[in-house]
């Protein structure tokens, strides 16, 4: 090329040649995995399973999150805050209970997340026992389940990160029956923030898990709110079906955030109206005055545990992860010491293999396993009965305000959820969520 | 992580030694007369302005600096368009610090600010946002998607109780900015078993605050972990510094044994940290830091680094008023020396 036209380049796009260089020595995702088959999809993109092509040939759940579009033209909108949070957080941290993130790739102005597989989730197995067995989690089973997802949120809590969206979808299960926490799309640095926590998301928690603080409108918030968090998972893993499960109000058109009454209402339903004594802080909250206004409830979590929980010191466990006051609640790691993970029944080994103790044989994926280079069965997409942190992309009431690049978008992983067609057995119906570990 | 440095991508991946920075500039050095002129450079590209006009707190203007030198280790100036780049790192970098700022802001502010005669004067930077949405989408993978950065800041936090802050917001407005963020550090020291709080007198926080600043003109962020620029600038502080240095002497001289050598004597610093302890009024600068679990020859290392950068930053002032206004950096900012 002619000296004019190089120094026409240079001046219209001087890093053509550079990206010409990168695009170059880049491995695309092709070239290193086989997609198997379609995971879940949500509005940030979708996941695949896929096996790697190199020796090990193991399998792993990819990410990928949506390009953005501008009429058929993909272009570059920027990065958004969600999946910067989720790739900045997961190249630091290394722990057996948490999903782990094997590579990112970027190609094509799409970014891969290549996560370790896991088979099974927290809903997958309260949705198996509900429905297929209908029997309850033996009590070694939902001890080991609780214990290893303590064990996780201890690690993330002492790297001071706040996971935001603990929940059954989101908390997996490997073959060998590891507790995997997955989905750090809402997790942050609560380490010396810039600003308050509260001015970056303005919601956080799918409605159901939400501690009593952030429904109160609390401008501070802490760790505590996923040890609430693991207090409704706990309670549904035990019950089968969710302990708190409130409608959600939804943002009004000027986005401010609703008094969530029916949350507080199902809340107050079981554990009582809280009072001064229980909460000091509670007068002082946003939403005091309308919490005033609904009527008094009396605690009668002793009784709801009664059949649920069978044990006195599981009863006295979820009290504690269901203190009000939130510097009562107790922490991951004073729970990991809790009575209730040390007395007869035991915890199972967690190296039994999953799938005999809680699940038949034939469930689920074992089909597949056996011949895993045979693409899976077509899979129906459905919708999650569960409420997500995510609209989903038909419902567009607030979508243009969460998932603008650029700004603190709450976007977590959720939204529509696959269920293993009829080929695939009891893999129960509903709201499996994206299995993208 | 947040607190274990030594687990961490940047302790891990991103401390890097002076073959490998000199590697980095091997392409640069081909168009240059004077290998001074790339350090010239380096502080040239480090300028604040973009991030200040964005209104980034501190700490995120210094991720972005991180993140621009971490660029330029793959890269050299001569193949690429270094004003881009600074705009995605600060694009980038406000999205990591949880303080996200709009792409079209970004655009705008860059556009105003490169494009102004009397700071860089650079006519071409793209008016459309995809341009930058893509430069970021390289940054990142040139990055290695290892977006947590690990500031000396932190340490000046845990190390120094910061009192005599909040009662005099400074002579500058950043200075408020010490305050800002949960100020204790809950978790143990990442880099090593040191106890305590150092009392500062009268703006001498603020003062090795402003030298970690400085401190991101050069290269010594890809160098030396930043506790070690954080001690090494609490340390310059006390030498530097008037009111701390008064403080130092005073309480060298009450101290028993005498003022010795700052790493010299174990001794004398257990018995002015006990009688810190008994909150007697003269804690000895020195002996504390004396006491931190660190390197002292390498700290004294590090604040010699410092010292050349500051000596470089004035030969580079001089050049810029020496040359005629046309003559610094050119606008396309690369191969300086040709001007």
């Amino acid at each position: 090329m002619s000296i004019d036209e190089y120094t026409s380049i240079i001046q219209n796009d001087p890093m053509r040649m550079y990206r010409a260089k990168r695009d170059a020595t880049r491995r695309s995702v092709s070239s290193k995995y086989t997609i198997l088959g379609f995971i879940s999809s949500g509005t940030y993109g979708r996941v695949y399973k896929a096996q790697s092509l190199g020796e090990d040939a193991k399998i792993h759940a990819i990410k990928k999150f949506k390009p953005d579009k501008e009429g058929d033209v993909i272009t570059y909108t920027g990065i958004s805050q969600s999946a910067i949070r989720e790739i900045a957080l997961n190249r630091e941290i290394d722990h057996e209970n948490i999903v782990a993130l094997k590579e990112v790739i970027l190609e094509d102005k799409s970014i891969y997340m290549v996560f370790e597989f896991a088979e099974h989730d927290f809903l997958q197995v309260i949705q198996h026992h509900a429905t297929t067995l209908r029997t309850a989690i033996t009590l070694p089973v939902l001890k080991s389940l609780i214990y290893q997802l303590f064990n996780g949120l201890i690690y993330l809590h002492s790297c001071h990160i706040l996971h935001r969206d603990l929940k059954p979808a989101n908390i997996l299960i490997n073959a060998s029956g590891v507790v995997k926490i997955g989905d750090l799309g809402l997790a942050r640095l609560i380490y010396q923030p810039l600003q308050p926590l509260f001015a970056g998301d303005k919601v956080v928690v799918t409605i159901w898990y939400r501690a009593p603080e952030l429904l109160m409108g609390a401008k501070h918030y802490n760790k505590a709110i996923d040890c609430w968090a693991v207090g409704c998972v706990m309670a549904e893993l035990a019950s089968l079906r969710p302990i708190f499960k409130g409608e959600e109000a939804k943002l009004d058109s000027k986005k401010n955030v609703p008094f969530q009454r029916d949350q507080l209402l199902k809340i107050f339903e079981v554990l009582g109206t809280p009072d001064e004594q229980d909460w000091p802080g509670v007068k002082d909250m946003v939403e005091y005055q309308n919490m005033k206004r609904l009527d008094p409830y009396s605690n009668r979590l002793h009784d709801w545990c009664h059949t649920r929980v069978r044990s006195q010191n599981g009863y006295d466990l979820l009290r504690q992860l269901f203190a009000y006051d939130p510097d009562n609640r107790l922490s991951a790691k004073e729970a990991l010491q809790h009575k209730w993970f040390h007395e007869d029944p035991y915890p199972t080994w967690k190296w039994v293999p999953f799938c005999v103790l809680v699940l038949k044989p034939t469930d689920f994926y074992s089909a597949f396993q056996a011949a895993p280079q045979q693409i899976p069965p077509h899979r129906r997409i459905t919708q999650d009965e569960a409420p997500s942190m995510v609209p989903l992309p038909a419902a567009p009431f607030n979508s243009h305000t969460q998932s603008k690049p650029g700004s603190s978008a709450s976007l977590s992983g959720g939204g529509p959820y696959v269920v293993p067609s009829g080929g695939n057995g009891g893999g129960g119906n509903g709201r499996k969520k994206a299995r993208m570990g | 992580m947040a607190t274990d440095f030594w687990a961490s991508s940047h302790y891990k991946r991103w401390i890097v030694d002076r073959a490998t920075l000199r590697q980095a500039r091997a392409d640069d050095l081909l168009y240059i007369d004077d290998p001074e002129h790339l350090d010239f450079l380096a502080i040239y590209f480090a300028d604040r302005k973009l991030g200040k006009k964005l209104g980034l707190p501190q700490r995120a203007i210094a991720t972005a600096t991180v993140f621009f030198r971490r660029f330029y280790l793959k890269n050299s100036y001569c193949e690429t368009d270094p004003f881009i780049a600074i705009a995605a790192c600060c694009y980038v970098a406000a999205k990591a610090e949880e303080c996200p700022v709009h792409i079209k802001n970004v655009v705008q502010d860059a556009r105003q600010i490169f494009g102004s005669q009397e700071h860089y004067n650079v006519k071409n930077f793209p008016s459309d946002n995809s341009k930058l949405a893509e430069m970021e989408f390289y940054l990142v993978d040139d990055l290695e998607c290892d977006l947590i950065i690990f500031h000396p800041y932190r340490t000046l936090l845990a190390l120094c109780k910061s009192g005599d802050v909040s009662d005099d917001p400074g002579d500058e407005e950043e200075a408020g900015e010490v305050g800002v963020g949960i100020a204790s550090d809950d978790g143990p020291r990442y880099w090593g078993t040191g106890q305590g709080q150092l009392e500062l007198p009268h703006n001498g926080l603020q003062s090795a605050w402003f030298i970690v600043n400085d401190t991101y003109r050069s290269e010594l962020c890809l160098l030396y972990p930043p506790h070690l620029l954080a001690i090494a600038a609490l340390y310059m502080t006390c030498v530097f510094h008037p009111a701390t240095a008064a403080r130092l002497a005073s309480a060298s001289a009450s101290a028993p044994s005498g003022p010795g050598a700052p790493a010299a004597d174990p001794p004398p610093r257990r018995s002015s940290r006990q009688a810190a302890e008994r909150k007697q009024p003269a804690q000895d600068p020195l002996a504390f830091l004396a006491a931190l679990n660190v390197s002292l020859p390498l700290v004294a290392t590090v604040a010699q680094e410092i010292i050349a950068m500051y000596a470089l930053w004035e030969r580079y002032k001089e050049d810029a008023a020496g040359a005629d206004p046309g003559g610094t950096p050119d606008s396309r900012g690369r191969t300086t020396a040709a001007s």
